[in-house]
């Protein structure tokens, strides 16, 4: 048990059989793997720390992009709204312009018609005028028949209407 | 079970054990199969005894690596295989009738004789004159305490464990012995065979850890 004899010989054949063996049929293959998985995930690391940059970057990207849509956003509805109060002022300065320029052509009217009023009040004044005149003039014969015939033509004056209008 | 060298088969007219060649044999061949199961079907995902391989050779390799440095990855299989073949040598006595092979001092000392000469055929390889001269340092004199370590480091590796072992082996073949019935005997015999599959991890990360740092003496670069 505590001899050494052949079986040392032996013992070191077998064992270097085995090392043979081994660094073979499983240390090779075995490293292999894990070389290649630890390549894949240095790989998958690097592309994930890739990936997240390029997800972070779109995402400042896509946020100012919005922040500017917004702000473009903004400034046509400021702009909508401005043409909008724009159109209103036009709008209610020419309703008003208009309801001026129709009050002053009411009014011109009005005062034409009164003036031509006035003007055929007049000569139908003058024409009665006129007409009183002739006759006292033709039944001037004595002073009674002046004061009948002034008399009655004031009587009929009260009774009829002068050129069609009231007195 | 016969122990001794008495099968009549001889190597250079000495007697060989053949029953601990046997065992030793199966030891490979269980080594050979674990290895076969871990390695058929080699998957990026490891799971079952690839994954136990693969943290057994990264662990070591880690070790390789620190000690050895550039060097390392050139004799890492040796310590991959050492490990193994020690650790399974160590746990075969413990399945019923079975015996460890490494409770024979052949077997350790072949191994550590493998080991010790390697070693100084790699120090030789990587670093030439200057692996012999570092014997006769820091004075002329001291190649005789040199030479004194180097024979002493395959007696001390393979006398260690061939002690743990056999220590291990017989008190399991004692206690039952000892006890005087078989049901006081379990609680001990269970305790005793856990105790032995730890002392054969143990003894197994000894010996490699041990011959990586003597590798590490002669094989690393040295500094200046």
């Amino acid at each position: 048990m505590v001899s050494i004899d052949g079986t040392l010989f032996a013992q070191i054949v077998n064992f270097i059989v085995l090392v043979i063996l081994i660094r073979v049929f499983v240390y090779k293959p075995v490293v292999k793997v894990m070389h290649e998985r630890e390549a894949k995930i240095a790989h998958s690391i690097d592309a994930a720390a890739r990936d997240a940059k390029e997800a972070q970057e779109l995402l400042t990207k896509y946020k100012a992009q919005l922040e500017e849509a917004r702000a473009e956003a903004q400034e046509i509805v400021d702009k909508a709204l401005k043409r909008a109060q724009d159109e209103y002022n036009a709008a209610v300065n020419n309703t008003k312009q208009e309801i001026e320029e129709m009050k002053a052509t009411a009014k011109k009217e009005i005062e034409q018609e009164r003036e031509q009023a006035a003007l055929q009040l007049k000569g139908e004044i003058v024409t009665l005028s006129l007409m009183a005149a002739n006759k006292v003039i033709a039944a001037n014969m004595d002073s009674d028949k002046n004061k009948k015939l002034v008399s009655d033509f004031v009587d009929k004056l009260d009774e009829n209407k002068l050129g069609g209008l009231s007195c | 079970m016969s122990h001794g060298a008495t099968q009549g088969l001889t190597i250079l007219g000495m007697p060989v054990d053949l029953h601990i060649l046997i065992m030793t044999w199966m030891v490979m061949a269980v080594v050979v199969l674990l290895a076969f199961i871990a390695t058929r079907n080699l998957t990026e995902v490891p799971t079952g005894m690839q994954n136990v391989f693969e943290w057994i050779i990264s662990a070591l390799n880690g070790q390789v690596s620190a000690s050895l440095g550039e060097r390392g990855p050139a004799v890492a299989p040796f310590f991959v295989s050492l490990f193994l073949f020690i650790l399974i040598a160590n746990w075969w006595g413990l399945v019923p009738g079975m015996t460890s092979p490494t409770r024979s001092l052949n077997t350790n000392f072949g191994v550590a004789v493998v080991v010790v000469i390697l070693l100084h055929l790699l120090g030789l390889y990587y670093k030439g004159f200057k692996y012999i001269k570092h014997f006769f340092e820091p004075i002329f004199p001291f190649v005789v305490i040199n030479l004194l370590e180097e024979i002493v480091k395959p007696i001390t590796l393979s006398f260690r464990l061939f002690g743990n072992i056999l220590a291990g082996e017989v008190l399991i073949h004692i206690l039952p012995q000892i006890l005087p019935n078989v049901f006081l005997e379990v609680i001990p015999g269970v305790v005793w065979l856990g105790f032995s599959l730890f002392v054969g991890v143990i003894q197994a990360f000894i010996f490699t850890i041990l011959s990586v740092s003597y590798f590490a003496n002669a094989v690393k670069e040295s500094e200046d």
